[in-house]
């Protein structure tokens, strides 16, 4: 098997980057851990999940979609093409590797959106296996794992007690990946060390179909009190993947932007008439709940939520996905009381 | 009614993109109400033409924009038997509406599409029809009246119930007249309490209470409802009393849409995305969908 | 701190209804999230510490709330001053406020009525040293060149998503329809991207000049650890240096930015 020393992981970075990869790997950004393209000194940092995740080098917060030249009242389309380098995204949590296969159904389902799947084509994936965890983490709640493979080219695995990194290749890419490293990788053996053992925070399958039954109930506003409507939470999600499309022109050039959105804004809905289906706060959360437990799985068989945690970990007023779902669990194990 | 997975690509620029627009030039501009406008918009060339003509089925919708103010969503108001063009009818109501109104005979716009699920036109023939309109919601429903009207002899009865607040709210004025004059249509106007003037000839009373005193028979008949979400709210008893089954009356939502292509997640009704899934429903999945998320 | 007296005092509040719902802080794994209670009973899982830097005043903007008026709400100095100024800008009626005074020094101060809360703040209150770290950085930051300050905030911009969340977590920020949310005219890109995140928040801070209470709890939201206070305090200073007046000390002095004298300093309008 191909190894590495768990604290030359920098090592592994300055190969692939020679071989032409742009690199994204958890960096210290002034104590914070940020997924951000490395460069040379720069500290990669595996003991916390990064505040951001894998989404934004696939799906980014603004990309130009469309270009005009202006010339007074006349337009005259330019090409625009999807900005794809070649990237590793290097010791991504498993939870954000699995979200791309939500990422890549979403993009795909019938039209296909050139501009992700050209990232996506470009990008070898290479989640590390989480030897730890924080309260945040739910990952086991919603099918993960800490080591599951969904959407991986490769897995990098803790072993020999934290002190090797086991290089796994599972696809061609992977393999490519491996083959690119060259020497900064030994031959040898190790025994992976075993994931985190996360508990089951909820039945997630009691949530679907709570959902199913009760889009109205009091419990949306309820749970909803404290959320003040930004797009931390949906930002932060390696699922979520609400956009905006918005043009911006000066007087010679426009071009035609897809920008990040949040379901969570107020005006999100807003209809030019001024009617707005979702107009306060309990009914965005319904909508942002039922979505990634019901209305997702309903639709493509899978759950729109990895149990990352992020949402928890950046909400500045104390919201978190996994409380919400455990408050739901709870309402399916009272005595059944009549239908509404 | 789901779109048919071959029509996974719309019109497209040669090396376009999923977002990538063409170039539609307005022909013909009409001004409906003081701020309602119908442009009337012709393709770049004939490649673009046919194979728009050949995805297009009546309900479907597009994206309308000008560069630099951005896109906009409205049905396309004409139908495909009319196929050397296409219209689209909408208010003035912010940043690109505005921008649209100010382009000009001869000078172009961006358009998108088609998009979504269109009306089973193709399953009503030999049905008598009944359309139910108000106000500014008449647009994707003349577009099948024209449909229909165009191939008149595949159906049966053609009934119009339309209203609009006042007179002067009325939308397609010349055309309301062309189909006061046929023969083979029933048009019923009308315009709210207050809302005639001194020379109106047509009914006064809201959209649903006219439609009650019409009384259009259900036997053999589908029914086509378009309005403002109260319109339709108030317009199901009496089409319930008249017995029409959910099942044969069809509606067409709108809402807020940006990429008309069921991934900003912005405009889904519950578990549907009116791009997607829709616009066109029956009255039957409108009852089913969550109605707080209308 | 006596948290047990607060959580009496919060009970008493909802049993004789003199508040009908009492915004506090509760833990949940360790965290301190926002409790909104209703019912006395619920009193007991209310917490406060330092860790509590959440503005919950930030909450009488939210419309789903306002049928619970009289609100008692947990605060400590910076966010009492939060509400005299709301107050102050006839976003809240006097009556319809209660505060539950705590301290970052571990002082709790019972249950104050707007006016007990302005005159406690005046009393005590009326200096509120910055944190000598921010002041430092505030010191070295406007030694910088022009050139320097502008590679230092381009970097720090840079990392703005245009989430809000400093917005949201933000009192003041209570615009039904925020400017960066008006699109005729665009007055700031909306994309997360160079000159619009620069937009977005050096006008946010210019909107709080004379209205920023430096509560931190915009930093404190902030998911990509701009360091928002370095802006608004400045700005703060600077209001009060100009215009000689600390906000959210009296609950009916006039908007700084929004009101005129002829003693103000610029004499391009006389």
């Amino acid at each position: 098997m191909k190894l590495i020393d768990a604290d030359k992981l920098t090592d592994l970075a300055a190969a692939l980057a020679r071989a032409g990869y742009r690199v994204v790997a958890p960096i210290d950004d002034s104590g914070v851990v940020r997924l951000k393209e490395w460069a040379e000194g720069a500290a990669i940092r595996t003991d916390a999940v990064p505040v951001n995740s894998a989404k934004d080098f696939l799906f980014p917060p603004s990309e130009i979609i469309g270009r005009w030249d202006l010339d007074g009242d006349d337009f005259t389309p330019r090409d625009v093409q999807p900005d794809a380098p070649k990237t590793v995204l290097l010791a991504v949590r498993p939870c954000d590797a699995a979200a791309l296969t939500l990422l890549d159904t979403v993009f795909n389902w019938d039209y296909k959106d050139e501009f992700y799947n050209a990232r996506r084509q470009a990008a070898t994936v290479v989640p590390m296996v989480c030897t730890a965890a924080d309260e945040q983490c739910f990952c086991t709640s919603v099918g993960g794992a800490p080591d599951a493979t969904a959407g991986a080219d490769a897995m990098l695995r803790p072993a020999d007690g934290g002190t090797t990194l086991i290089l796994e290749p599972l696809t061609d890419k992977g393999n490519v990946l491996l083959d690119a490293a060259g020497p900064a990788l030994a031959e040898g053996d190790a025994v992976a060390d075993p994931p985190v053992e996360i508990p089951r925070r909820f039945d997630v399958e009691a949530v679907t179909e709570w959902l199913s039954r009760n889009f109205e109930s009091d419990l949306w506003p309820a749970i909803s009190l404290a959320c003040l409507g930004c797009g931390a939470c949906a930002y932060a999600c390696p699922t979520c993947h609400c956009f905006d499309i918005q043009d911006e022109a000066t007087r010679r050039e426009s071009v035609r932007l897809k920008n990040w959105d949040s379901c969570g804004f107020g005006l999100f809905t807003l209809h030019a008439g001024g009617h707005n289906p979702r107009p306060d706060q309990a009914a965005r959360w319904r909508n942002r709940v039922m979505h990634k437990f019901s209305y997702i799985p309903e639709r493509f068989k899978l759950l729109g939520c990895t149990g990352c945690g992020r949402c928890a970990r950046v909400c500045g007023a104390g919201m978190s996905m996994s409380e919400v779902c455990r408050l739901i669990a709870d309402e399916t194990k009272k005595a059944p009381t009549h239908e509404s | 009614m789901s779109p048919d997975p071959d029509q996974a690509q719309a019109v497209q620029q040669p090396g376009g993109n999923l977002y990538t627009p063409i170039t539609m030039t307005i022909a013909d501009s009409r001004d409906e109400t003081y701020d309602v406008r119908t442009l009337r918009l012709e393709f770049p060339g004939e490649a673009e033409r046919a194979a728009f003509f050949e995805k297009y089925r009546v309900g479907m919708f597009g994206l309308y924009g000008v560069p630099g103010a951005g896109e906009s969503a409205f049905c396309i108001a004409s139908p495909p038997t009319q196929d050397q063009y296409i219209e689209c009818t909408f208010r003035k109501a912010g940043r690109v509406t505005a921008a649209l109104r100010d382009r000009e005979v001869g000078q172009t716009i961006t358009f998108r599409g088609p998009y979504g699920n269109f009306f089973p036109i193709e399953e009503w023939k030999g049905k008598n029809i009944v359309f139910i309109a108000g106000g500014i919601a008449l647009p994707p429903i003349r577009a099948v009246i024209w449909n229909i009207l165009d191939r008149r002899d595949e159906f049966g009865d053609v009934t119009i119930v339309y209203g609009a607040r006042t007179v002067a709210d009325l939308v397609y004025k010349h055309e309301l007249q062309q189909w006061q004059k046929r023969d083979d249509v029933k048009l019923i106007l009308t315009v709210d309490p207050g809302g005639e003037t001194d020379d109106w000839k047509g009914e006064i009373g809201f959209v649903p209470a006219v439609l009650e005193k019409a009384a259009p028979s259900a036997e053999n008949a589908v029914a086509v409802v378009c309005g403002p979400p109260v319109m339709i709210k108030f317009t199901l008893p009496p089409l319930k009393q008249l017995s029409f089954p959910d099942a044969d009356a069809y509606t067409t939502l709108e809402n807020r849409m940006k990429c008309g292509v069921g991934k900003c997640g912005r405009c889904n009704v519950g578990s549907l995305y009116v791009c997607k899934d829709g616009p066109v429903f029956t009255i039957e999945q409108l009852k089913n969908l969550p109605q707080g998320d209308l | 701190m006596d948290v047990d007296r607060l959580r009496q005092d919060a009970a008493a509040l909802l049993a004789d209804g003199r508040a009908r719902m009492v915004i506090g802080f509760r833990d949940r794994a360790g965290d301190r999230v926002p409790a909104f209670i209703t019912d006395a009973e619920q009193a007991g899982e209310l917490v406060y510490d330092e860790a509590c830097r959440q503005n919950l005043a930030a909450y009488l903007k939210k419309a789903e709330l306002a049928r619970f008026r009289p609100v008692a709400i947990v605060a400590r100095p910076a966010v009492m001053r939060s509400l005299v100024l709301l107050a102050a800008e006839a976003q809240v009626a006097d009556a319809d406020v209660l505060v539950l005074g705590v301290s970052d020094d571990d002082e709790y101060h019972g249950i104050l009525d707007l006016a007990a809360t302005a005159a406690l703040l005046n009393e005590k209150y009326a200096e509120m040293p910055h944190d000598p770290d921010l002041v430092k950085r505030i010191e070295e930051i406007s030694a910088m060149t022009p050139e320097e300050r502008s590679t230092f905030w381009t970097e720090q911009f840079a990392r703005c998503t245009r989430c809000y969340a400093c917005r949201a977590a933000c009192p003041m920020c209570y615009c039904t329809q925020c400017i960066v949310e008006k699109n005729v005219p665009q007055w700031i890109s909306t994309a997360a991207a160079g000159h619009g995140n620069y937009a977005w928040n050096i006008i946010r801070a210019f909107h709080l000049a004379g209205r920023c209470t430096e509560c931190g709890a915009c930093e404190a939201a902030c998911p990509q650890g701009i360091p928002l206070m370095l802006l608004n305090v400045v700005l703060a200073r600077d209001v009060e240096e100009e215009f000689g007046i600390k906000v959210g000390y009296d609950a009916e002095a006039e908007p700084v930015i929004g009101s005129w004298s002829p003693d103000d300093g610029e004499d391009f309008i006389r």
